[in-house]
């Protein structure tokens, strides 16, 4: 049952009986409830707001807010502009859905119509929706004491990029525009504020992905010390990302019960999340590839645009993501000369936030997109191309041209078993020779790597430069006095099963069954100071402290049962739960027991600490790089548009894998989020800044009819930096769909002359290319 | 206000409620029965699915006064079911849950399709989840459990009892 077993998950039983907790659940006797009024305008002034009468006492505007701080996140790289991020609109409302006066009442639908009864009176302002607008010289501006729209334009320069240049034979060149989504989480965002009095402190329960970080911030902004704030991340329904930033209601909230000492709740409602929840994957790219006769890239220019939207969330600040889309924009192929811009524009939309994924599936797309070219151009195997630039394994570790050190695998190797699994000489075939239905068949390839568990060094979020730099983390094991044991940890899980892979460490050290772990997460009370689940981390780094703080215990463990035992310490073993020694074996009960109910028997030298141990795992700094290959194959109908995936094979190395049933359900998860990406989801916005998907009919997530089955492989080629030689994956299965799909879509269209770089690939837009084609 | 009477997990609850009060509000908020989960209170992820009369129903769009006088079945309600237990080990084996928001909506649907459609194949069972949205697992350890779920159903009871019972002895 330890690391490499596919045991089913232990927290299961909870929520398939219906005794889970999510925030939401949670009710305090007088309890109010928030409701927000939110602008209905992208952009305008705000010049007057009417409460309504007798009810001045139940509606918050900023003003009111006395003692908080406004959100502030920045970055240190040049030429960066920090935004505040104002808890209600002070002034000005940027985006549509935007925060502007909070209500408190005893139901929600009471509060609801407090803020319909308020009155707000505003001044429109000429709103900024595209990226072409942000950028126009006359542009109005988001933020007015900026003298443009531009967040952060960034470079990135690497090799000897012109003569790499001058030798080239071949350049090819592609756009592509990536469109806007929201995370869509099926719990939306939520939170519970609980003024304790008798401790004087302020309980915080949130559906977070970050609690330890959010108590920071909450600490930051309303002005109370960390000691009197207690964050609770209880059950938490998805996050992708979503959940990890400060958000401003969250402050209204905890303000409100502080200020009111009642027990404030806030949970929004899927129109809300719809219009204003943060959103992701807002991108533009051009990317040309200089090769030599043969194919091999010797250069690569790229430029990325980020629409962020109009604030910068914190801890994370905006962007990052133009930072993370070049930095990974050679993917995993040996080119040594890198040129490459990216800029990130505010807008007035809601902010942009990290999701599943961050960037790397622009730049997955940019990479994959130019090979395609390539190989076309050369009337080459698009295969063969990619075999051509690939990092082989006898280059490993190799350091890219954007300074990324990928540390171990064999990436040919993957590219070939994606292949076999679709069996794309079989698909070939059939492409030739056509299909009954005149359905166009076409094959896409996405080779990339992810880098995951990023340590604290230059290579990872310190460079940035942002306000709290992630990298640490600690675990405290504890061995109870009936022989279980406890383990306490600073991440948290909203879905990964890490009540059920960190017992599995415990097991793999301590031998103790799986059954008897409880982990303890989501709390700052018990939590330890670590910074949580995110960019692929929480196995590598919250399992490497796990390990450390199990073997830490080992040590006292080993102590009392050598005493119990009456033998030398150095003839013990400890082996599935137990203590064993020559002439017999203590159980882990029977050392409890020893040390917490009879102290006095135990010898000198017991260490006084008993039986709690912490220790914490310091990641590698370049974090530690897994990577994939999707292999599609889709069928495109030339009549309607619509394209149907006919295959579709994933081939990972993660290095060790702690649970193989739950790495899977990693992959496929992530691969359902990236065919969302590639062929459905999409907030849209009309000219004057309007969100059009503001339902679940017009924002389409994929549903079990749109997930094809799918082929997986995995190899275990174990990285040298991390505990068990274990490379995260939790994001990986989101980054390749786009590029796989696009590249599939394009190569069937190929006879038509007709090409999409543009996602999702909807019918219409399919449909519009093959007309655009026919038409030249 | 009206004045109701719904049997909810075989015990009848009377309550006055205001026409407006949804199924769902009802079973979360008057009988605290927080297990029935909401995603988007307009019908579309199937969160919210609850057996009513032993068919599936959004409680998100049903009105409680609609549902006067019926049995209504949540997840929480199902203690001694052969075939929930059936299921949920199936959903648990299989890793059909991840954050388990959607979970027991799932749940229901899965409990239906097995009893109405224990023939169904992978495409048909996609389908019938097509309205409960899951942002987690891809859907497809939820078909796998389905699947596998209706074979050892259609296989009978002792078949069943073999399969938890060798479960419960781990």
């Amino acid at each position: 049952m330890g690391i490499g077993a596919s045991l089913p998950r232990l927290e299961d039983e909870r929520y398939l009986r219906g005794r889970s907790q999510f925030v939401g659940d949670i009710a305090f006797p007088g309890m109010l409830h928030a409701a927000f009024l939110r602008s209905p305008h992208a952009h305008a002034r705000v010049i007057s707001i009417k409460k309504p009468e007798g009810a001045e006492n139940r509606v918050f505007v900023a003003e009111d807010l006395s003692g908080v701080a406004r959100i502030r996140s920045v970055a240190k790289l040049p030429g960066f502009r920090g935004s505040d991020w104002p808890t209600l609109a002070k002034g000005k409302a940027r985006h549509v859905g935007e925060a502007v006066a909070m209500a408190l009442a005893a139901s929600p639908a009471e509060a609801e119509d407090l803020t319909a009864a308020t009155v707000v009176e505003y001044e429109p302002l000429a709103p900024v929706v595209t990226m072409a607008q942000a950028l126009a010289p006359d542009a109005p501006l988001v933020h007015e004491q900026w003298p443009d729209n531009v967040l952060l334009d960034s470079k990135l320069e690497s090799g000897d990029f012109e003569a790499a240049k001058r030798a080239a034979k071949h350049v090819v060149t592609r756009e592509f525009r990536m469109n806007r989504q929201t995370p869509f989480t099926l719990e939306g965002r939520g939170c519970l504020a609980h003024y304790d009095g008798r401790l004087d402190e302020l309980v915080f329960y949130c559906s977070h992905q970050l609690p330890v970080p959010l108590q920071i911030g909450l600490s930051q902004t309303l002005g109370i010390s960390q000691r009197r704030l207690r964050v609770i991340a209880p059950d938490v329904g998805g996050s992708f990302g979503l959940k990890s930033y400060l958000e401003g209601e969250a402050v209204c909230v905890a303000w409100a019960s502080l200020k009111l000492g009642r027990p404030v709740r806030w949970i929004r409602d899927r129109h809300e999340a719809l219009i204003c929840d943060a959103s992701c994957r807002d991108y533009r790219c051009k990317v040309t590839a200089y090769a030599d006769a043969e194919g091999k890239v010797l250069a690569l220019d790229c430029e990325v645009i980020v629409d962020a939207g109009a604030y910068s969330p914190w801890p994370w600040p905006a962007g990052l993501e133009g930072m993370m889309a070049l930095g990974n924009m050679q993917g995993p192929y040996d080119i040594r000369a890198f040129r490459g811009r990216g800029i990130n524009v505010v807008t007035n939309k809601p902010a942009g936030q990290p999701f599943r994924g961050v960037a790397r599936p622009i730049s997955c797309v940019g990479h994959e997109m130019v090979m395609d070219a390539l190989a076309w151009e050369l009337g080459k195997d698009p295969a063969e191309v990619r075999r051509l630039n690939l990092v082989k394994p006898e280059q490993m570790p190799y350091t890219s041209v954007t300074r990324k050190q990928l540390d171990s695998g064999d990436y040919p190797r993957a590219l070939r078993r994606a292949l076999e699994l679709i069996d794309s000489d079989g698909v070939l075939a059939r492409q030739r020779r056509g299909e009954p239905d005149g359905r166009l068949i076409g094959v896409g390839i996405a080779c990339f790597y992810e880098q995951t568990a990023y340590g604290t060094g230059p290579y990872g979020y310190s460079s940035w430069g942002i306000e709290l730099v992630p990298g640490l983390e600690p675990a405290v094991a504890r061995l109870t006095g009936d022989g279980e044991l406890v383990l306490e940890v600073g991440s948290h899980s909203h879905g990964q099963g890490h009540e059920t892979v960190y017992a599995q460490i415990a097991n793999e050290v301590l031998g103790i069954d799986p059954h008897r772990v409880a982990v303890r997460h989501g709390d700052t009370y018990t939590s330890p100071v670590g910074t949580g689940t995110y960019s692929s981390r929480s196995m590598v780094t919250v399992g490497g402290a796990v390990d450390q703080a199990c073997r830490l215990l080992k040590r006292p463990i080993a102590q009392i049962g050598a005493h119990l035992l009456q033998c030398r310490i150095e003839d013990v073993a400890i082996k599935g739960g137990a203590v064993v020694g020559p002439a017999g074996s203590v159980s882990f009960a029977e050392i409890g027991r020893a040390w917490y109910h009879h102290p006095e028997n135990l010898p000198d030298g017991v260490d006084a600490a008993g039986l709690t141990a912490i220790a914490g795992h310091k990641p590698h700094d370049p974090g530690v790089f897994g990577y994939s290959t999707h292999a599609a194959v889709v069928a495109v109908d030339r009549d309607t548009g619509k394209v149907e995936i006919l295959d579709y094979a994933i081939v990972t190395d993660c290095g060790r894998r702690v649970n193989p049933l739950l790495v899977e359900g990693q992959i496929v998860g992530g691969f359902a989020n990236g065919i969302g990406n590639a062929l459905y989801e999409e907030s849209s916005y009309d000219e004057n800044g309007q969100p059009l998907a503001t339902t679940l009919a017009d924002y389409t997530a994929p549903s079990a009819p749109c997930i094809p089955d799918v082929k997986l492989d995995f190899f275990e080629i174990p990285t040298p930096f991390a505990p068990y030689g274990i490379k995260g994956v939790g994001e990986s299965g989101a980054i390749g769909p786009p590029s796989a799909i696009i590249s599939a879509v394009n190569d069937a269209l190929r006879p038509l002359g007709a090409a999409i770089y543009e996602t999702p690939v909807t019918p219409r837009r399919v449909y519009a290319a093959i007309e655009a084609a026919r038409a030249r | 206000m009206t004045t109701i009477a719904i049997t909810v997990n075989g015990e009848t609850m009377r309550a006055e409620v205001e026409p407006r009060l949804s199924l769902a509000d009802f079973l979360r908020e008057q009988c605290r029965l927080t297990g029935t989960h909401l995603g988007c209170e307009h019908g579309v992820c199937g969160a919210c699915t609850v057996l009513v009369n032993d068919r599936t129903v959004r409680s998100c769009i049903t009105l409680a006064v609609a549902v006067d006088g019926a049995a209504v079945r949540t997840v929480e309600g199902y203690d001694g079911d052969p075939l929930m237990a059936l299921i949920r080990r199936c959903f648990n084996e299989c890793h059909a849950l991840q954050c388990g928001y959607c979970t027991p909506g799932m749940l229901a649907v899965a409990y239906d399709v097995v009893r109405r459609l224990p023939q169904a194949d992978r495409a048909r069972i996609k389908a019938e989840l097509g309205g409960n949205l899951c942002r987690c697992t891809g859907y497809l350890g939820a078909v796998n459990a389905i699947a596998r779920a209706a074979e050892i159903w259609s296989a009978g009871s002792e078949r069943v009892g073999a399969f938890l019972a060798a479960r419960d002895r781990r």
